[in-house]
């Protein structure tokens, strides 16, 4: 890339970690993040925040340190994970965020490729990770780690508690003060910041170089969009995904927003009612788990409870459907849906956790029109936003304009075009700067200057883009007819008993399907209906469950032209945890190892 | 063999409004041995009280033989055929051996049976015989298990149905004790329902097993295929990849595959 980008200028800073320490001082003992430790809410301070980011940066200049070396944090979200990112910016050094479900192979690959120079790690079960493959990592030279629990003891030249670096710092900060100062002073916005590995679903994941200007550029978009200000925020996500470190480290800088970090990805769910959080930014799954929620808790409720919600509902449908007809909702239904909410929507958005949000997000994945109307409904308007790894978010939908379905319009900054092919192309300022190591892979991505998304959509006359599919995806079946599969997908993964579908058909006579049940609706369904099942694979194996699961794809099947029906499906009995690999990190099923990993159950829908 | 001695499907068992068991199905054929596993607070002595009518569901059946036995009287699940060996041993402290074990034989008239059956008890374990005129409450642990089991095979039952024999007892003594319980499913053709937290033992002598984990089943197999998986190896055998530091602490998460 020899051209040069025009600056993204945030608050007089053009690069984050300029803006961490203007906006860190003038914040003070504001509270930027709160981390539960023994059942007990935490909290931590701008002032707090900056000191400790601040030892770890001088630590690892004490450590030698140069502007451009690679540091690594693998660990689940937590507030260290945010010292040593910030810590390791304000250094100069380039930040690796690994997630913590990588099995050591990856772990190595996203080590050595990056040549990483210090490494931080969750605890001890990340370190024995590393441990595994120390000897495959000469380049890694001090691994710091975050809790120290049951380590007590344990002594290895390389392995320091991460207390220790603090410590370090402290003194090399008090003997060189300044330094810091001098060198985010001199920070480039086309410096590489940050480097991103996408979860690759063939081969090796590739690692995206995210510069400076590309930060920058994403702090403006979260300006103009005014989703987010002074907000309180659960951080969840892993965030060594972009979503997640956009969201909860460099909005917050940018905008003084509060992030909770959750307890473990299990317990999200009582977190966020625990928190009620102001701003809610979730994946599509986490939208349909909830969906799927209230009508298993519906399904349960009395008679008197279930007519009232029902009613609700159709008020709120009634309501949607005039707002996404750009017409205002008129008195009467005005008046009943405030009826409703003060009724029976105020309790369901209780039950979530969603009753003080005052913006909500969906973004990372497709997510079902269908399901977008009835939190419109429920008086939850979500906003869906798109993007990618490699741009960052480039388009949102607005406030108050309900374009179910698309992905909104084209930020300030960022330019969308569909080329021949129908793929999406963009360009924008904070666009990324290839892959690294893999000249290749950059050249067929990144083409004059634009970003080749690998998904195809459309433009409407207003600018609204829609989401195809992934251009890969796309089916095309022995009699020659386009399929986009995400579709029927997204309509399956709408039914509460389905958890991920994957549809197959490319080069095939008909279409079949692969399908991950929702583990906690189909048990209560099949403990209400008396099936009896012992384990998950015992539940798949019902035919009851097949039926059930049959009903679903034949009520999607409806809606779908001949072609385009579902003919035959399996369910994948295997219960699976993001330690998997059929799972990407935000849980969705891959769909290429999938159609590998199961090819035989896929050849068996077609011979029988 | 059309039916299964022991059927229960989908059970939920409440103490007050906590649920304890939520929603279990488990099968036991004639002639079988069964294990159920699962750690402290499982649900694995509430399914057993289910089963034998000390504890009433509030959703399920339970079917003995094909008929439905859930929410009786336990005294009468026991003339049905089923003989519950309560968790602790639970001897009567007061009665002499010869008393406890003419308890487990209390809905019988047959005098001659009884008298047999007796001998039967005494013989499987010959060291109650010469303390039959001594309190049960002065025997030591691994006899009174004995008494206890004797006591339910007394009764004559289809179905023995085990809570924990190894609890408190040597390793050696377990091994005696379970050597028997295979000898009576063989010998005298009991069919026998085992919980049991000494995964290794139980799962040697059953030919399948169930793991119940927080009210639930989470796994359900042939012991075979049970031993050999790496959930039951570390989380029930103790058997688990120390890693390269040698000593490790944090557990994994629990897959049940």
């Amino acid at each position: 890339m020899t051209e040069s980008h025009p600056l993204t200028i945030v608050d007089g800073c053009d690069t984050l970690p300029k803006l961490f320490l203007k906006k860190s001082v003038e914040r003070g003992d504001k509270i930027a993040m709160r981390e539960k430790d023994f059942g007990i809410w935490q909290s931590f301070s701008w002032d707090d925040y900056r000191q400790y980011a601040l030892d770890i940066a001088h630590g690892l200049l004490a450590l030698g340190l140069q502007r451009g070396d690679v540091i690594s944090i693998q660990s689940e979200d937590c507030k260290e994970w945010l010292f040593a990112d910030m810590g390791g910016g304000l250094c100069g050094a380039v930040v690796n965020g690994i997630y913590p479900t990588y099995q050591p192979p990856q772990v190595q690959h996203a080590l050595s490729d990056s040549n990483c120079r210090f490494l931080f790690l969750e605890d001890e079960e990340q370190l024995d990770k590393y441990l595994e493959i120390e000897d495959q990592l000469p380049r890694v030279e001090q691994v710091f780690v975050f809790d120290w629990k049951g380590l007590r003891g344990f002594e290895h030249a390389r392995v320091q508690p991460i207390e220790k670096l603090y410590e370090t710092g402290r003194a090399y900060g008090e003997a060189h003060p300044g330094q810091v100062e001098d060198i985010v002073s001199r920070g480039d916005p086309e410096d590489l910041a940050i480097l991103v590995y996408t979860s690759g679903t063939t081969g090796m994941p590739k690692g995206a170089m995210l510069p400076q200007r590309y930060i920058m550029f994403q702090m403006s978009i979260a300006e103009y969009l005014e989703q987010v200000g002074e907000d309180e925020i659960l951080t969840y996500l892993p965030l060594c995904h972009v979503a997640e470190r956009i969201l909860s480290a460099w909005i917050p800088v940018a905008m003084g927003s509060t992030i909770n970090f959750a307890e473990s990805p299990e317990t999200v769910a009582r977190d966020l009612q625990e928190l009620s959080p102001t701003f809610v930014f979730a994946v599509p799954r986490v939208w349909e788990k909830f969906y799927s929620r209230v009508t298993t808790a519906m399904s349960e409720a009395t008679w008197i409870g279930r007519k009232a919600f029902q009613w609700a509902t159709a008020v709120g449908m009634r309501r949607a459907d005039a707002l996404i007809a750009g017409k205002s909702p008129g008195g009467l239904l005005e008046f009943q849906f405030r009826l409703a909410d003060a009724l029976v929507l105020s309790n369901i958005k209780k039950l979530l956790g969603l009753d003080r949000a005052r913006s909500l997000a969906s973004g990372a994945a497709p997510i079902s029109e269908a399901l977008l109307k009835w939190y419109l409904a429920m008086g939850l308007p979500i906003k869906e936003a798109y993007g990618q790894t490699e741009t960052g978010v480039i388009s949102s939908t607005l406030e108050d304009r309900y374009r179910l379905g698309t992905v909104g319009e084209a930020v300030p900054g960022a330019d969308i075009r569909i080329d021949d092919n129908g793929e999406i192309l963009i360009r924008c300022l904070g666009q990324f700067q290839g892959y690294l190591n893999l000249p290749d892979k950059t050249a067929e991505t990144l083409v004059d200057g634009w970003v080749h998304t690998g998904d195809v959509g459309e433009l409407d006359e207003e600018g609204n883009l829609t989401i195809t599919d992934r251009l890969k995806d796309i089916i095309i079946t022995a009699g020659g007819k386009n399929v986009t599969p995400s579709l029927m997908e997204n309509e399956l993964k709408f039914s509460p008993y389905i958890s991920d579908a994957v549809v197959i058909g490319d080069q095939r006579k008909y279409l079949t399907c692969l399908i991950m049940i929702d583990q906690e609706n189909v048990e209560h369904y099949a403990q209400t209906q008396a099936i009896p099942f012992t384990d998950y694979r015992s539940l798949c194996n019902r035919p009851e469950i097949l039926e059930l699961i049959q009903g679903e794809v034949d009520r999607v099947n409806t809606g779908f032209s001949q072609v385009e029906k579902v003919k035959k499906f399996r369910l994948i009995d295997v219960l699976l945890t993001a330690e998997d690999e059929e799972l990407t990190p935000t849980m969705k099923l891959k769909r290429s190892f999938v159609s590998q990993k199961y090819g035989e159950l896929i050849e068996h829908m077609y011979t029988s | 063999m059309s039916q299964p001695m022991l059927e229960m499907r989908n059970i939920e068992t409440f103490y007050g409004p906590i649920m304890a068991i939520r929603g279990v199905s488990l099968k036991v054929d004639e002639g079988e041995i069964v294990t159920v596993l699962g750690a402290n607070g499982a649900g694995k002595t509430t399914l057993l009280k289910t089963a034998c009518g000390a504890l009433d569901s509030r959703k399920g059946q339970v079917l003995f033989q094909g008929r439905e036995i859930q929410c009786r009287d336990p005294d009468w699940v026991a003339r049905q055929g089923i003989a519950h060996v309560p968790e602790g041993r639970e001897v009567f402290p007061f009665l002499s051996v010869a008393e406890n074990l003419a308890m487990g034989a209390y809905n019988r008239h047959d005098r001659d049976g009884i008298e047999q059956d007796l001998q039967t008890v005494y013989d499987y374990f010959p060291v109650l015989r010469p303390m039959r005129e001594k309190m049960a409450g002065y025997l030591s642990g691994g006899q009174q298990q004995m008494l206890a089991i004797g006591r339910g095979f007394m009764s004559r039952p289809r179905l023995l149905m085990l809570d924990e024999p190894s609890l408190g007892l040597s390793p050696a003594l377990v091994t005696e004790i379970f050597d028997i319980i295979t000898r009576l499913n063989r010998e005298q053709g009991l069919t026998i329902l085992l919980v049991e937290q000494n995964a290794n033992v139980a799962l040697q002598i059953s030919a399948r097993g169930y793991v119940m984990e927080v009210g639930g089943m989470v796994m359900d197999g042939t012991s075979q295929w049970l031993l050999e998986s790496e959930d039951i190896k570390e989380f029930y055998l103790g058997k688990k990849d120390e890693g390269v530091r040698g000593r490790r602490r944090w557990k994994k998460r629990k897959t049940w595959r």
